[in-house]
């Protein structure tokens, strides 16, 4: 098993849950709104008068053959358009109760 | 912080808030008055102008028509009406009802100030009247004494009025009746013509003995003396003994020519009381006070000073505004509290939890007495109106504390904290909950915004109805999270055992949710069966809508009736009052077990001169009051009665024309169809009026045909001959005077009495003023011969018909010819009638009609509330579709509406009740509360849907679910409702019809919402337009590439 945490601005929302519906992905926990920004060119996402779009989260706990299918497929979604932004990362996961 | 969470985290706080409110609440109640309808002074205006010896076409075109040309552009006038009789000119014009009528007073008064300079010389200035509703009794008295009659008005004066005037609350008190005193010198006119004297030289005589005068002061001794010379009357048999003069050396008394009569005043008026003499005694009181109060204040004023009186003075209760109210005030809280204890009684039933059923019976009282509170601060008081609003509140108070409740319990089934659950689960359904009282709002609120008349009713009823269910709200989303938290546990399981509620009651429950469901199930399948069927059901109900029966306001039976009769014009106040102990005596004979007691007033008080406002008196009126035993006592109704008195009338030839009217003061007081006949000529317009009296008297269902046009009045008029009065040195002016001594009286001068006046009056004696041959041998002395004349000498006398008193409405002239529905008709059967009738009827030239009276105020209301109904569907469909976010929901639930009339009309046809203006109402009270079902119905189907389970399968589980709360409601609102229909006290009348129109309308509503609302969802929704996510998701393409 496999997390893969996806922040994505806000404005992705309803793509990020089509995603997740579409690739049968049915367990997930969502941050509606988290701040942060890029490390090399992200645009910081602070909710302030400058930089005032938001992100949101959204970590799901998957079958390891399921994670290339679902880093392909927020792949897809970045190719919109980069200035939008989604990130994801992956790490494991050692115990479950 | 929410509300709902702060109020479950400081409890203390939460109490104390609606502790306050309950305080305030009962200070408020405590110092409300009660009355029987909210107080709202009616905006007429009346001016009076006196311009003595005019008559009534002088009057007509120089007074009335000046100040009506003047003030026919005062601001916010609906309509000016005058009457012009002989001396006098009445004009009263109508405000809307809105306004403040203060300041209409002062633009009328601004108004008449320029006019004021064009009337004529001789024309007093004119007054200005305002009715207010103090100018209503509120306690009539019939005052009887024996030997004590004649000095009757003094004793009551000294001993009764005074007190009275100091009670707390009292505008004025009047005496009407009252005999008087007065000292009569009936001369003989043989005799004094025998001794050359005259009545003016027998009053100069009276009036210069009568006399007491000051005559300086005279110094004796150490003492300074005040000289007096007394010459007034100590008694009145000095009169008798004066002399007036010496003829032939011989001394001629007063005796010698006349008699000297100290004895009532001369009859104008006759009171009767059940066979004795009497007066009326009349008590207002001051605009504001409490009626109650005031009536039981006097009432035990009244009982002090009787023992004081002389023992054959009685008093009789005739009319008791306050014991009426206290009687329907005690019906309606009777109704209130079985109200309150059904509505309880279905709240345990469905809930099952005696914690539960106290934490939402417990919103009912709060949310009530802020209803105190309003009234207390807008100056209102607790009347009809204001009670039956709350009872209509009761059903719906308790509505959201039940949603909210619900929740909790299921949080706490589930193994939540009491505390958590409360915060939570009212965080789930407090925005519906304050969704579903937008709609509530959005039916009452309109209600307070409707002017005219029928403001009066409605205003109290929208505020008190929306500050009541907006006050449950909050009590909801505060006060029953906190109970909850503190009072509601986990039901443990006795013994491993079910109690015996989950063991009995929900089984059944579950039994009719199952059955429901099916029902459903079949319905929607058989969509195309159900709703042609319900159409049918529809427009059946729709074609029995004719037969219903419209009026204006519910007549009640308050066992009393006023009756008004009319002898032939001019007859003497003897024989009217020999007609009207006939009547009575018929009265006595016919219904003794019935009546408690008759008084008769014929004639009129001369004193009474702002009576000549309310309308036509004379010595050949009577009026006649009936007060009848509590309606429980008897078997015949005060409209059987009422029938028994007017055949009798009719079949008596000397009564020209009656009236039996049967309804209380106040409100609603006319419920007549009105022809009215605009002309400028009286011989046409009075004899179309008769001959459409004629048509009407032969209407079947209509009755009390009167017309508004005084009969011609024969009178006798004195024509001088201007040659002959020279020759004898004499003017029109003197010689007028001679007449008026001998024929009214000359007022000589005033008899002194214990600090009382009474008017000395020497005129002709009785058996000298009875004929016209009586006039022409009146006396006048000539000023150059000083011989007396016969008045035949100088002119004649001539018999004529007098003008009659001229009506006008909006500046023209007017005959009004009114009927009355007869017994077991209404308004809208005699309209209809009426309207055939004139049809046929050729119209003279120069001639209009005109349908008018409380039938034109009932179709002006009508249409008034038409416009409210379409306002308040519209606010509800605003409401409902910014709810729903969709515009077919609102239609949804709309069609239930519909079939709320159905139901309204086969109430009403059942029980065989009109449409009045209060089932009216009801009719539009329905659209909020059958909306309210409709809506928790659709709002749960959506949710499903939303959720993805399938059309027909979310119809048919959120129906099963959502039956009980729909139920619920609506027993709580039926029920509530239910002593209200049934109830038959007095005053029930007026709200009865509101009780039924709204059980019948929410049942049938109901019943028909729960089948054909999920059909007609099914019809109209399509496949699939509730699942948003796949709409959505429909435009995205990126993964697919």
């Amino acid at each position: 098993m496999k997390s893969v945490f996806i922040v994505y601005n806000q404005a992705n929302t309803e793509r990020v849950e089509y995603m997740l519906d579409h690739l049968q992905i049915r367990g997930f926990t969502m941050w509606d709104e988290v701040k942060g920004r890029g490390s090399n060119s992200g645009e910081p996402r602070m909710g302030t008068h400058t930089w005032p779009e938001m992100n949101s989260a959204v970590m799901a706990i998957v079958e390891d053959s399921k994670v290339e299918v679902l880093l392909d497929a927020v792949k897809k979604l970045d190719n919109i358009n980069h200035e939008v932004g989604v990130k994801a990362f992956v790490w494991d996961i050692l115990q479950m109760v | 912080m929410s509300i709902y969470s702060a109020a479950v985290k400081k409890p203390v706080t939460t109490v104390m808030i609606f502790v306050a409110v309950i305080l305030f609440g009962f200070y408020s109640l405590k110092y409300l008055p009660i009355d029987m309808y909210p107080e709202v002074d009616p905006p007429y205006v009346t001016i009076m102008t006196v311009y003595a010896g005019a008559n009534a076409e002088e009057i007509e075109t120089n007074v009335t028509k000046t100040i009506e040309d003047g003030l026919n552009s005062v601001d916010d006038l609906e309509e000016i009406s005058s009457v012009s009789r002989d001396n006098m000119s009445i004009v009263t014009l109508e405000f809307s009802w809105e306004i403040d009528i203060t300041e209409a007073m002062n633009n009328v008064r601004d108004a008449l100030d320029p006019v004021k300079d064009q009337l004529p010389d001789g024309a007093d200035t004119p007054l200005l009247f305002r009715m207010s509703t103090s100018m209503m009794p509120v306690l009539f008295y019939a005052v009887s004494a024996d030997e004590s009659f004649s000095g009757l008005e003094k004793i009551m004066d000294e001993k009764l009025i005074n007190t009275l005037n100091r009670v707390d609350g009292i505008g004025s008190v009047s005496v009407l009746g009252a005999p008087g005193r007065r000292i009569y010198v009936d001369c003989d006119p043989q005799k004094l013509e025998a001794y050359g004297l005259s009545t003016a030289q027998i009053g100069q005589v009276i009036a210069a003995e009568n006399l007491n005068m000051p005559s300086g002061h005279i110094k004796m001794g150490n003492f300074d003396y005040q000289l007096r010379i007394e010459g007034e009357f100590r008694n009145s048999d000095i009169i008798e003994n004066l002399v007036v003069s010496r003829v032939n050396g011989k001394t001629i008394k007063i005796k010698d020519v006349a008699v000297v009569n100290d004895k009532g005043r001369e009859v104008e008026m006759i009171n009767r009381f059940k066979g004795s003499d009497g007066m009326r005694l009349m008590v207002m009181k001051q605009s504001g006070a409490n009626t109650v109060a005031v009536g039981s204040e006097v009432k035990r004023v009244i009982e002090a000073t009787a023992g004081d009186l002389p023992a054959d003075v009685k008093f009789h209760l005739l009319y008791d505004s306050s014991n009426d109210i206290q009687k329907s005030i005690n019906n309606l809280s009777q109704t209130f509290m079985f109200a309150l204890i059904f509505v309880v009684m279905v709240v345990l039933l469905f809930l099952g939890r005696w914690r539960a059923t106290f934490i939402i019976a417990l919103t009912i009282p709060i949310s009530l007495i802020v209803a105190f509170i309003y009234l207390y601060v807008s100056g209102g008081s607790i009347n009809v109106i204001s009670l039956s609003s709350l009872s209509i509140a009761i059903g719906m108070v308790v509505d959201d504390a039940i949603v909210v409740l619900e929740n909790i319990i299921k949080h706490i089934e589930r193994g939540s904290s009491p505390r958590e659950a409360a915060i939570y689960a009212t965080k789930e359904v407090w925005l519906s909950v304050i969704a579903t009282t937008l709609v509530v709002v959005a039916v009452f609120f309109p209600l307070t915004l409707v002017g005219g008349q029928p403001g009066v009713l409605f205003k109290q009823l929208g505020w008190i109805v929306t500050i009541t269910v907006v006050t449950s709200t909050l009590a909801a989303v505060t006060l029953t999270p906190m109970l909850s938290a503190k009072m509601l546990r986990l039901r443990e399981k006795v013994n491993g055992k079910t109690s015996w509620y989950d063991r009995s009651i929900i089984p059944v429950l579950d039994k009719i949710d199952e059955l429901y469901g099916r029902v459903v199930r079949w319905s929607i399948y058989h969509k195309k069966v159900i709703i042609p069927s319900m159409l049918l059901v529809f427009i059946g109900t729709m074609v029995l809508a004719r037969f219903v029966k419209f009026e204006n306001m519910p007549e009640q039976d308050l066992g009393m009736m006023t009756i008004n009769f009319e002898c032939q014009t001019g007859t003497r106040v003897e024989k009217t009052n020999e007609v009207a102990e006939q009547v009575e005596s018929y009265i006595l004979s016919e219904m003794d077990d019935e009546l408690k007691m008759t008084f008769i007033s014929s004639g009129s008080d001369e004193d009474g001169g702002i009576s000549a406002i309310f309308g036509a008196s004379g010595s050949h009126v009577v009026e006649m009051r009936v007060k009848l035993v509590d309606l429980a006592e008897r078997e015949r109704s005060i409209w059987e009665l009422a029938d028994l008195i007017r055949s009798k009338m009719a079949s008596m030839p000397e009564i020209v024309s009656y009236n039996v009217s049967t309804q209380s003061q106040g409100m609603g007081a006319s419920n007549t169809v009105d022809v009215e006949i605009y002309g400028y000529d009286f011989q046409t317009t009075t004899t179309f009026a008769n001959q459409i009296a004629e048509r009407l008297k032969t209407l079947e269902g209509a009755e009390d045909i009167s017309i508004s046009r005084e009969r011609e009045k024969p009178q006798l008029q004195v024509v001088f001959d201007q040659d002959k009065l020279a020759e004898y040195g004499l003017t029109t002016a003197s010689a007028s005077t001679a007449v008026n001594y001998a024929i009214r009286g000359l007022t000589a001068s005033k008899f002194r009495e214990e600090g009382e006046e009474y008017d000395i009056v020497v005129r002709y004696n009785d058996a000298s003023r009875t004929s016209i041959a009586d006039i022409e041998n009146i006396s006048i002395q000539s000023p150059l011969t000083g011989r007396l004349i016969k008045l035949t000498e100088i002119g004649h006398v001539e018999e004529y018909w007098a003008t009659p008193t001229i009506e006008r409405k909006t500046r023209q002239r007017i005959v009004t010819v009114s009927a009355a529905p007869a017994k077991g008709k209404v308004l809208s059967d005699v309209a209809a009638a009426v309207t055939a009738e004139l049809k046929v009827i050729e119209i003279p030239n120069n001639v209009s009609i005109e349908i008018g009276g409380a039938y034109k105020d009932m179709q002006e209301n009508n249409a008034d509330l038409g416009l409210l109904f379409l306002i308040i569907v519209m606010l509800v469909f605003v409401v409902m579709a910014s709810q729903f976010e969709s515009l077919a929901m609102p239609l949804i639930i709309m069609t239930s509406i519909i079939f709320s009339f159905s139901g309204v009309i086969i109430a009403l046809l059942l029980t065989n009740t009109t449409a009045s203006m209060v089932a009216i109402l009801g009719a539009i009270l329905l659209v909020g509360i059958v909306v309210k079902n409709g809506i928790v119905m659709i709002d749960f189907i959506n949710l499903l849907r939303e959720r993805g389970i399938e059309l027909h399968e979310a119809v048919v589980t959120a129906c099963k679910s959502r039956l009980r709360p729909i139920l619920m409601t609506a027993m709580t609102t039926v029920l509530g409702m239910l002593p209200m229909a049934l109830s038959v006290g007095e005053g029930s009348e007026m709200w009865a019809p509101m009780g039924i129109t709204v059980i019948g309308g929410l049942l049938f509503s109901t019943i028909i919402t729960l089948i054909i609302i999920p059909s007609v969802y099914v019809l109209m929704a399509v496949k699939g337009s509730r699942n948003k996510k796949a709409q959505v998701y429909k435009k995205f393409k990126f993964l697919d590439k």
